[in-house]
């Protein structure tokens, strides 16, 4: 990716010249297209582009995790609700938007002041009151504590 | 061999980045979320970096490009099993080329919330006079 804007390739590079053998006759049409390659493959990994954030989930004993990155969304943004079974985390990026002016180079454009939702079936043994979530360095990280094991109960029976 | 060269140019090119030749952890670094402003006096670049704290991040500004490594501070602890992945742990790599426009004395960064904010002041001569006619 290049700051400066595109500029036409020269004459020179862009036709085979057969008496100069300095550059490759080729060199223009080559560069040109490895600029039309990397247009088009810029977006490809923009997986936080899309209003669909990038979601893992963990376990471990007592807990399960889910992080979602949503980086650069204010903490008051994040709305994080269970409800029904399903944990749904939705937040807002209000940020100051820059792709208005004119004329600019943008490659793979964030959107601006966009409305992220996804929610996440979970575990029926998760204790939906205790829920916590922490959000660091543009990740969320949502705890949701499992059930204790309903304990074998032992009952004595009086014998009359 | 010049004549060879000029009908296969691909036997003079640098090859492309591969595990070999690149440090060992930015192997498998991926292209983060990037956005570019310009404005007549400086370039804003906005970096979506989610993970990445201060300490791991690391701007270096070369002849003709600025180069954005940001490692992620957190780490899958021992005991958490991973049921399902969307995102990847490997660091964030951007290589942005600027044939010396920007003044790499008076670039600024700021990281924020997973979001790096970086401003490429232009040198002076690059920047728009006006020129006035007598």
């Amino acid at each position: 990716m290049r700051l400066i804007r595109y500029s036409y390739p020269a004459f020179r590079n862009a036709s085979p010249s057969l008496g100069n053998f300095r550059y490759s006759p080729w060199a223009g049409l080559e560069s040109e297209i490895d600029r039309l390659f990397q247009a088009t493959l810029s977006g490809v990994d923009a997986a936080t582009s899309s209003s669909r954030f990038p979601i893992d989930l963990f376990e471990d004993k007592t807990n399960t995790y889910v992080r979602a990155e949503l980086p650069g969304v204010n903490r008051d943004d994040i709305k994080v609700e269970v409800v029904d079974g399903y944990l749904t985390i939705s937040a807002v990026r209000k940020a100051a938007s820059v792709a208005a002016s004119a004329g600019q180079t943008a490659d793979a454009t964030p959107p601006e002041a966009s409305a992220f939702s996804r929610a996440v079936s979970i575990a029926e043994d998760t204790v939906a009151e205790k829920v916590s979530a922490t959000y660091e360095n543009g990740v969320l990280t949502v705890t949701l504590p499992k059930r204790e094991e309903a304990k074998p109960k032992k009952v004595a029976v009086a014998i009359t | 061999m010049s004549l060879l060269t000029s009908f296969i140019p691909s036997l003079v090119r640098t090859p492309a980045p591969t595990a070999e030749n690149q440090p060992a952890d930015l192997a498998h670094a991926v292209k983060p979320v990037y956005e570019i402003k310009e404005t007549p006096d400086a370039f804003g670049v906005t970096v979506f970096l989610p993970g990445v704290a201060k300490q791991g991040l690391e701007i270096t500004a070369e002849e003709s490009q600025i180069r954005v490594v940001g490692r992620r501070d957190w780490t899958q602890p021992e005991a958490w099993t991973a049921l399902h992945r969307e995102s990847v742990t490997g660091p964030f790599e951007l290589v942005l080329a600027h044939d010396n426009v920007v003044d790499a004395e008076k670039v600024a960064a700021e990281l924020r919330d997973g979001v790096l904010r970086i401003s490429l002041p232009k040198h002076e001569a690059a920047k728009p006079r006006k020129i006035v006619v007598g």
